[in-house]
């Protein structure tokens, strides 16, 4: 019975084996889809050839070149959009289960609290005077202050109302340029991570949203003076950050390190001698679904930031993305096995986030085989970070968000100077309004080169000086880090009231997994002190010694 | 009547609970467990830093048997347990003063 059907299905479908349709894609899309593009008028389906035909003709057609940047431009913004996911998912497997809900609140958290702080001034500051020529109508954004070649601070689309602002291409640029800043706002919960509070972390998520990111990125990004010192200093085509190396992470970065240095470490996690404990993450499978999830969000990322599918170019920089991440994953997993005896699946992980980073900047501008060394040096140097901050500079970075974003983006800023080959940037005038492509110093423009170094120290100098800045002033006023009881317990209850995983036994000992002291050396070890109790300068010696700075 | 407790390596499970039906033991009980012995666990390295990974997970079998049972049952876990290497675990039996059948309330060898 069955056979008889699927002869009889075989039968019926040859039977319709001459329908003419268009199998080579050739007829679709022609005059006639013009025609019905331009409207239901049908006095306009007879255009005849003349000066009003070819205008019609061409403005339909500068109409769907917008429409195709649009729709590049927000689809791109929804995959950034999902590295929201690989974020939560990354920082709460590097960091222990007692934490795990206090975790996943900050990364929903930060995304509500900076993206309305974000809406009120952030975008304003930010893009307030820049004209996006691949989205259309964005011309009414040309407030900056002061005006000309030193602007330092957008002063229309407050509320994205102001100025004009409530635009279709407004629009368009905000919802892709705040997942940007997003970014930058999750970066940081990877550094603050098992300490701050809850208060604490939302006046940094609104710092970031409002000043830190926003003014920063205007001077890049929004017409400011770093990106026109091509045209003041004839340094190349001033400072070039094409998705955000420097402007994105690298400010997420330092800022991180300036909240994690704010904070001091977390219990435990530093020996008297101030050799570092480690505080194995609860679950290493997250870790790695949250880092793919991020490589795939990295593919609007980098793509997307030509603001436009009609720039060809993309294809370039999403192959130039994935070879840097991948390298730079090969790094890492070569590095840690040759230095500490495995490879670290975390730093793996870490190690592919490195290069994605890296790239970020530079993923425009340069040929494939500098992506793969951009991915190389980026995937030594995270692990070289890591290891920096945990054994010279004893600061806590339970994700090692410094290392990936503040250290790798400063190389991926440098490295558009070095490496950027001619090919890319030449249109329209020219990047950043300087004729001609650019090009690094092996390329012939050492200029280049000295505008990104201007900008890699700018983003230290800038994230740092304002993070403290504002928290300096902020600690006077409010508790920045929960109690030495709390801390111990884990935030979950305390701060939230509920626990990531109630049905099971969190048998931790104090600082979370395991005691800091090697069994061998404490003759007559102690079992592990329950979890609750918090004797002062307990048991095993110099547990406390990090404690609150 | 004697209470048989067993430490053993987790894998090993299976094969123990396998021998101990062999020898028509009415029930067991399993718990996973952790702890160290003489070598004390051993060292890794986590993201740079050196961590001693200080309870390795073992998995503790308890069976109450009958006094003229309890050596056999001992001598069947730990041959089904043994691999010879460090970490094999223990065996140990104590004597059980009373045991009840909750559901019905029977007291000593009839409760077993």
């Amino acid at each position: 019975m069955s056979l008889l059907t699927f002869i009889v299905l075989i039968f019926v479908g040859a039977q319709f084996r001459h329908h003419p349709g268009d199998r080579t894609g050739d007829k679709t899309g022609t005059i006639s889809d013009y025609q019905s593009a331009v409207g239901n008028d049908a006095k306009q389906e007879n255009v005849e050839i003349s000066q009003v035909g070819v205008n019609q003709l061409a403005s339909n057609s500068g109409h769907l070149g917008v429409s195709i940047n649009f729709t590049w431009t927000l689809l791109t913004g929804f995959l950034v959009l999902f590295m929201q996911v690989g974020f939560a998912f990354l920082v709460t497997g590097l960091t222990r289960a007692k934490n795990a809900g206090h975790m996943m609140m900050m990364n929903i958290t930060s995304f509500a609290v900076a993206l309305l702080a974000y809406y009120c001034v952030g975008f304003a500051f930010h893009f307030g005077g820049f004209a996006a020529g691949n989205l259309g109508g964005t011309s009414v954004l040309s407030g900056i202050y002061p005006k000309g070649n030193w602007g330092l601070i957008g002063t229309h689309g407050f509320f994205l109302q102001s100025g004009h602002a409530y635009d279709v291409g407004v629009m368009a640029l905000f919802l892709f340029e705040v997942v940007f800043m997003e970014t930058a706002g999750y970066i940081i919960i990877g550094a603050i991570a098992e300490r701050i509070s809850f208060a604490g972390f939302l006046l940094a998520e609104v710092a970031i949203g409002a000043v830190i990111y926003p003014i920063y990125g205007n001077w890049l990004w929004g017409g400011g003076w770093m990106a026109n010192l091509g045209k003041t200093m004839h340094w190349g085509h001033g400072a070039v950050d094409f998705a955000g190396s420097g402007v994105v992470h690298a400010i997420g970065g330092w800022t991180a390190l300036a909240l994690a240095i704010i904070l001091g470490p977390r219990i435990g996690k530093f020996n008297k001698d101030g050799s570092p404990n480690a505080f194995p993450g609860h679950n290493l499978g997250y870790v790695v679904v949250g880092t793919l999830v991020l490589v795939f969000g990295w593919m609007g990322f980098n793509p997307g930031s030509t603001l436009g599918a009609t720039d060809l170019r993309i294809s370039i920089v999403a192959v130039n993305t994935l070879l840097a991440g991948c390298a730079a994953t090969v790094a890492a997993i070569a590095w840690t096995n040759a230095k500490w005896g495995k490879p670290d699946i975390s730093m793996a992980c870490n190690g592919m986030l490195a290069g994605l980073v890296a790239i970020t900047a530079p993923c425009a501008f340069v040929a494939p085989w500098a992506a793969v060394i951009i991915g190389l040096v980026a995937g030594f140097l995270v692990c070289y970070g890591v290891w920096f901050f945990d054994h010279i500079a004893h600061v806590d970075d339970p994700c090692g968000a410094v290392s990936v974003h503040g250290v790798c983006g400063v190389w991926g800023v440098i490295s558009v100077g070095i490496f950027a080959d001619g090919s890319y940037g030449a249109a329209a005038g020219g990047w950043n309004g300087v004729k001609g492509p650019v090009k690094g110093i092996i390329y012939g423009d050492g200029g280049q080169l000295v505008a990104q170094l201007v900008h890699a120290a700018g983003t230290f100098v800038w994230a740092m000086a304002i993070t403290f800045i504002i928290f300096t002033i902020a600690k006077r006023f409010m508790k920045i880090r929960v109690s030495e009881e709390v801390e111990i317990d884990g935030l979950d209850m305390h701060e939230f009231g509920a626990l990531c995983y109630p049905d099971f036994v969190l048998a931790t000992t104090k600082t979370g997994g395991h005691a800091p002291e090697t069994a061998s050396s404490t003759p007559g070890y102690p079992p592990s002190a329950p979890a609750y109790t918090t004797e002062p300068g307990g048991g095993s010696g110099g547990t406390f010694g990090g404690g609150q700075s | 009547m004697k209470l048989v407790t067993a430490i053993v390596k987790p894998f090993k499970l299976d094969d123990v609970k396998d021998a101990l039906s062999e020898i028509g033991l009415a029930g067991i009980t399993v718990t996973e467990v952790r702890g160290f012995g003489r070598q004390r666990g051993h060292t890794e390295v986590y993201r740079g830093a050196e961590y001693t990974v200080e309870f390795v997970p073992k998995v503790r079998i308890d069976v109450l048997t009958e006094d003229g049972e309890a050596k056999r049952v001992a001598d069947a876990i730990v041959e089904a347990a043994r691999t010879g290497q460090i970490g094999d675990g223990k065996v140990w039996v104590s004597p059980v003063e009373t045991l009840i059948r909750v559901r019905t309330g029977e007291v000593g060898s009839d409760a077993l």
